[in-house]
């Protein structure tokens, strides 16, 4: 598979023109920052708050950016066009990506900070979440390349901002309901127990099977993405 | 040596045949048109030729390799593409898009301002794609597809939308990449267009191959054999090409009457007219 630096990084700094004048999408930019200041007025106390502003920041920016990003190229035909340029599938994919990493990463540790959340374990707290702005990228890939137009791109995040952001309440009620116990492998419940770790002392117990949950959501998804986006974009 | 080359080509969708057998080559610096009614299969066929469709059979050589080989980035440089639906950035300036392929294809600073040229879009070169003229859009597109000044260069319908300066004005442009090496393939409705700047051209139908070659001789070909002779009296007359008519014209030519004698030669839209059938849409 190849892979050009130059042409990845042509394709970002086109995405990053094309995203900061697109105010319907860019304003998206806006809702974590709101968020935090919101939650951070309410109360730092306020149960899962910070759960909630990271996984809607997941699903609301991360996975929704990437989708629109992808489902507009198709919408204009300019990925059919692109596809006949040096420019590979992967050159593309990456170029996109890291727009959505950037923006993802720089929003969130602002709203981090205006939040005031202080993690337990600053090392495992960016491992969670570099590996969440990833695997969500993915997601916004996948619903990207199942939309024909920015608008389909918009209906497609729904169902992922209610099975991803509803997980971590959803698992609550495992007590009385088993079967929802299954929301707790979600990677955005995984994550809710990583932010609550107690600053106080935690077991490694407590950080890996998190972790590797995430990972492995991670990886999985990334890699349906990538061949999902290589069969969807060869012929018609 | 051929950079095309297409043996018994042949393309299905579902039933339908779009190509029933298509075979052809083109030499290297030719200018090759492909003409045919709407849906006789040029899109197709540049599809094929550029790897977005595979042929249902037959064999697509581009570059001596198979026409597969073209999704690869290496030969992807050498080759330049203007389809009839090819998309512009919408929210960047005409230069903006650009400068995107200009580092797609790794060219110096340079080639934006020169392309620029190329198309007449110098002065427009700020403003925003979405608020161009069609005509604008098409020139724009086929800048993005000339940049990198292509060994191989596919313009399906490339001038469609514009008016008869530019046409002329990138007429001019595609004879000057055609002298520097540029071979292009080009598809067209305006018989006049593929008369002027073609070196051959093919007229598909039905699937087929129906005539192939030179306007001049494709015109030949179907010349039928007779003169046209216009007298000063308003009278005119097609006669036959042999001695009699000699005569009768030596005759009138002695006697001062004549106005005008022309070989009756059927124009490029005549004979695509007569191989399929159909009007020029
Ligand atoms: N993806 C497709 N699926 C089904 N049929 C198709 C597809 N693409 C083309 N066709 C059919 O194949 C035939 C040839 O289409 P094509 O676009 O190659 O014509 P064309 O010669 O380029 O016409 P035009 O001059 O109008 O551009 C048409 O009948 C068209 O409907
Ligand atoms: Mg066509």
């Amino acid at each position: 598979m190849n892979i050009s630096y130059k042409r990845a990084s042509a394709i970002f700094v086109k995405d990053y023109k094309e995203f900061s004048r697109n105010y319907a999408l860019s304003i998206m930019l806006l809702f974590p920052i709101l968020f935090a200041v919101l939650f951070k007025s309410a109360g730092a106390s306020l149960p899962g708050a910070a759960g909630f502003l990271f996984n809607s920041s997941f699903v609301l920016l991360t996975c929704f950016a990437q989708a629109c990003l992808i489902a507009e190229e198709k919408e204009r035909n300019t990925l059919r066009t692109l596809m006949l340029t040096p420019a590979t599938t992967m050159d593309v994919l990456m170029g996109k990506s890291s727009l959505v990493f950037v923006m993802s990463t720089v929003v969130l540790a602002i709203s981090t900070l205006l939040f005031g959340y202080e993690p337990a374990n600053i090392g495992v707290f960016v491992a969670a979440i570099v590996l969440s702005i990833v695997l969500y990228t993915a997601a916004g890939t996948i619903c990207g390349l199942y939309s024909k137009t920015l608008l389909d791109a918009s209906l497609s995040i729904i169902p992922v901002a209610f099975i991803f952001m509803g997980a971590p309440w959803g698992a609550v009620l495992a007590k009385d309901y088993p079967v929802f116990g299954v929301l707790d492998y979600m990677p955005s419940s995984q994550l809710v127990h990583l932010l609550n770790l107690s600053p106080a002392g935690y077991s490694a117990g407590e950080v890996w099977p998190p972790l590797l949950i995430i990972a492995a959501w991670t990886a999985v998804l990334t890699l349906v993405s990538v061949v999902l986006y290589q069969k969807r974009l060869r012929d018609e | 040596m051929a950079v095309i080359q297409v043996e018994q080509v042949r393309k299905t969708f579902g039933a339908r045949d779009a190509l029933t057998e298509v075979s052809f080559s083109i030499p290297k610096g030719e200018i090759f048109g492909f003409l045919g009614p709407s849906g006789a299969g040029k899109t197709t066929l540049i599809k094929i030729l550029t790897a977005q469709l595979k042929p249902t059979g037959g064999v697509a050589k581009v570059f001596d390799q198979p026409a597969e080989a073209m999704q690869q980035s290496a030969q992807k440089m050498r080759f330049g593409i203007l389809t009839d639906n090819s998309g512009l950035y919408e929210r960047l300036s005409i230069e903006e898009n650009l400068e995107l392929y200009r580092k797609l294809y790794d060219l110096p600073r340079s080639a934006v301002e020169q392309v620029l040229q190329f198309v007449n879009l110098s002065s427009e070169r700020k403003k925003k794609t979405n608020t161009l003229s069609k005509g604008m859009r098409q020139r724009v597109m086929l800048a993005c597809a000339i940049i990198h000044e292509p060994e191989l260069l596919f313009l399906d319908e490339p001038t469609s939308a514009l008016d008869p300066v530019n046409s002329a004005h990138i007429y001019k442009g595609l004879r000057y990449l055609n002298e520097k090496g540029t071979t292009i393939f080009i598809t067209t409705h305006d018989m006049a267009e593929a008369e002027l700047l073609c070196n051959r051209v093919a007229i598909l139908y039905q699937g087929r191959i129906q005539t192939i070659g030179s306007p001049r001789e494709l015109k030949r070909q179907h010349r039928e054999n007779l003169i046209r002779v216009e007298l000063t009296s308003g009278e005119a007359y097609e006669l036959p090409v042999d001695g009699d008519t000699a005569d009768r014209i030596a005759d009138w030519m002695k006697r001062g009457l004549i106005e005008r004698v022309e070989t009756k030669e059927p124009s490029l839209g005549d004979i695509f007219i007569k191989m399929t059938g159909s009007e020029l849409l």
